[in-house]
């Protein structure tokens, strides 16, 4: 269970610059729920991801995983809990390490890491049943270096290691934007296998709207930092493309008129 | 020529320490220098003070860890720029190895050293120190490769490899650098130990440059040795070692050419290295051997047209710039 309690982040606070990220998010993922977040550039959604995985600290506000407090654990504690994925598919794997030898790192993140061998006989036997799933033929290419894949087989391949080893929560941010539309498809499909079969809890960014009504039980539309417009379970199955469009529609209009007001 | 073979491989355990750092961890660490000569320092004053020579050896590697611990602190929890985090250490323990020692040299020629039993069968510098030597080297380059083959090691290459990932697979990657500078620096001391043993004296100027030899090894090795697979790698980094000193034991036969010549012709060796892969050279020796492959230098500057498709770091980042490319 995730919890994000009245979080406010800016960035180059107190200066010229200052550009507040955050403002006032409160957000509960109960277990199991799988929220996609939509929402213009700019409007938060990787600074809360961030600020989930810890590696942002927010400046007001706390952030709870299974009722810890993690705010202020450094972000390789908090990664113990929690698996990502990011947009650019070299970012979350070793480019000179195995196929084998990036799953045992991902193995080990929540087991805690000591002398014993990365890639047991057991433990390799472990990752070839979990890259068949994949279905890209990774699981007979296990000693070859993942400098050597493709951009769609690393973010396959990101995605795994990110889930296999069932985190409480699974941090999605864009994985399927650098890829060609048939690759994203199948990484999205892999994305719903993968949360089902773990039972995860998970929180995907997507500028794709079909996708973020298709996948998940939640939708989150943010803007200006903050979270303006949710979708739940039956209301989401029932939402188009065109809903939402007419819920960013909306926010032009709010914003037109906020300045035609200050003005 | 033997004698070459012997100090490659003495000078070999100082080419995994920087093999370590520079290729492994990818920090560019200059305290070497210093923690060479701590460790011959320790170990000589040690044994002239009459400690059993496997004690004082072992006390010198481990003032080389700690050494190298400081050097690692400075950098994660100082935040100052590894060259710089490296310099500093260095040149503190340029005073520190003159207070160890009391003076400048400390000779070992009447004392017993771990080469004592060797010298007095007139064995040195014949296949039998050879041997040994090359026995006590595949025990290290097999524990090393395990080492990075465990939990930890894999993720001290991570660290090293892709540090935002290392990091969201929870790899305290601070605490990796610690560990794996503090190692570097344990195996560069314990190669300072043994070599002032072996040429009976310790000095304080022993270490100077030093970084150069080791970056000649690794290079020289990971050149002719193209394989990703990491226990050829480090097998190749010993390799490269004797290589290099075999290069300068053949360049002092030249008639006009002193020791005193050996720092410049060091670096005049590692620019060598260097340029020859640009210019091809390594390919062509390879290409009649093995499939031919293009050769990718992850040592020199990265083209514009590398940084921007991500296979390589700007400059200013690392020494090694990160690559991404198949055959790095
Ligand atoms: N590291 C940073 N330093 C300074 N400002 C930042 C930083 N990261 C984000 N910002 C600012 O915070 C705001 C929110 O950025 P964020 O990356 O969270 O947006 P986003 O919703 O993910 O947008 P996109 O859809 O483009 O990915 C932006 O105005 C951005 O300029
Ligand atoms: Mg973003």
């Amino acid at each position: 269970m995730l919890e994000v309690r009245h979080v406010t982040k800016a960035f180059f606070p107190r200066t010229i610059n200052e550009k507040i990220a955050l403002r006032d998010i409160s957000l509960t993922l109960q277990s199991g729920d799988f929220a996609t977040i939509i929402g213009s550039n700019g409007a938060g959604k990787s600074t809360l991801l961030n600020v989930v995985a810890g590696r942002y600290r927010p400046d007001l506000g706390s952030v709870w995983i299974d009722d810890d407090d993690v705010t202020r654990l450094p972000d390789y504690r908090v990664a113990r809990k929690v698996g990502r994925v990011f947009q650019d598919p070299m970012a979350g794997t070793s480019p000179h390490l195995t196929i084998e030898e990036n799953l045992a790192i991902a193995w080990a993140r929540n087991r805690g890491r000591g002398l014993r061998l990365g890639v047991s006989h057991a433990r390799r036997e472990q990752f070839r049943e979990e890259l068949k799933i994949l279905e890209l033929g990774l699981e007979n290419r296990l000693t070859a270096r993942v400098g050597l894949l493709s951009g769609g087989q690393r973010q396959a391949l990101s995605l795994v290691m990110a889930a296999f080893t069932q985190p409480r929560i699974l941090l999605l941010d864009e994985h399927t934007a650098a890829l060609d539309p048939q690759r994203a498809a199948l990484i999205t499909r892999l994305t719903k296998q993968m949360v089902e079969r773990y039972e995860l809890t998970a929180m995907m960014v997507t500028h794709n709207m079909e996708q973020a009504l298709t996948l998940g039980n939640r939708l989150l539309m943010m803007h200006e930092g903050q979270i303006i417009f949710e979708l739940h379970d039956e209301a989401k199955k029932k939402a188009t493309t065109a809903d939402l469009m007419a819920e960013f529609e909306k926010l032009k209009g709010v914003q037109l008129s906020d300045r035609t007001l200050l003005a | 020529m033997i004698t070459a073979i012997d100090l490659g491989l003495i000078f070999g355990l100082m080419a995994l320490g920087v093999y370590l750092t520079f290729r492994v961890l990818d920090f560019a660490d200059l305290t070497i220098d210093g923690s060479f000569t701590t460790g011959a320092a320790t170990a000589a004053t040690l044994i002239v003070a009459g400690w059993q020579p496997m004690v004082a050896t072992l006390a010198g590697t481990a003032l080389g860890l700690v050494a190298g611990f400081i050097t690692g602190a400075l950098n994660t929890w100082g935040k100052i720029h590894p060259l710089l985090a490296g310099i500093l250490t260095q040149i503190s323990l340029y005073s520190i190895n003159l207070r160890i020692m009391g003076k400048a040299n400390v000779p070992l020629l009447r004392s017993t050293t771990l080469f004592t039993p060797l010298r007095e069968r007139g064995l040195l510098g014949t296949w039998v120190s050879v041997g040994i030597l090359a026995l006590v080297l595949g025990l290290f380059v097999i524990a090393l490769v395990w080492f990075l083959s465990t939990d930890i090691g894999l993720a001290l290459r991570a660290t090293g490899d892709n540090e935002g990932m290392a990091r969201a697979q929870s790899v305290n990657t601070g605490a990796m650098t610690l560990l794996g500078l503090s190692l570097s620096n344990g195996l560069v001391a314990l190669s300072g130990a043994l070599f002032a043993q072996y040429q009976g004296y310790a000095d304080i100027g022993m270490g100077i440059g030093l970084i150069v030899a080791g970056l000649a090894s690794v290079i020289i090795g990971t050149a002719i040795i193209t394989n990703g697979r990491i226990w050829i790698t480090v097998a190749a980094v010993v390799f490269g070692s004797i290589v290099y000193r075999l290069i300068i034991q053949a360049a002092l036969t030249i008639p006009w050419f002193d020791p005193n010549d050996m720092k410049l012709l060091s670096a005049v060796i590692v620019v060598t290295a260097l340029l020859l892969p640009r210019w091809d050279v390594f390919n062509r020796i390879r290409a009649r051997s093995r499939d031919k492959q293009s050769v990718f230098d992850p040592w020199g500057d990265p083209d514009p047209e590398e940084v921007d498709s991500g296979d390589a770091r700007p400059p200013s980042t690392g020494i090694v710039k990160k690559v991404k490319r198949a055959d790095a």
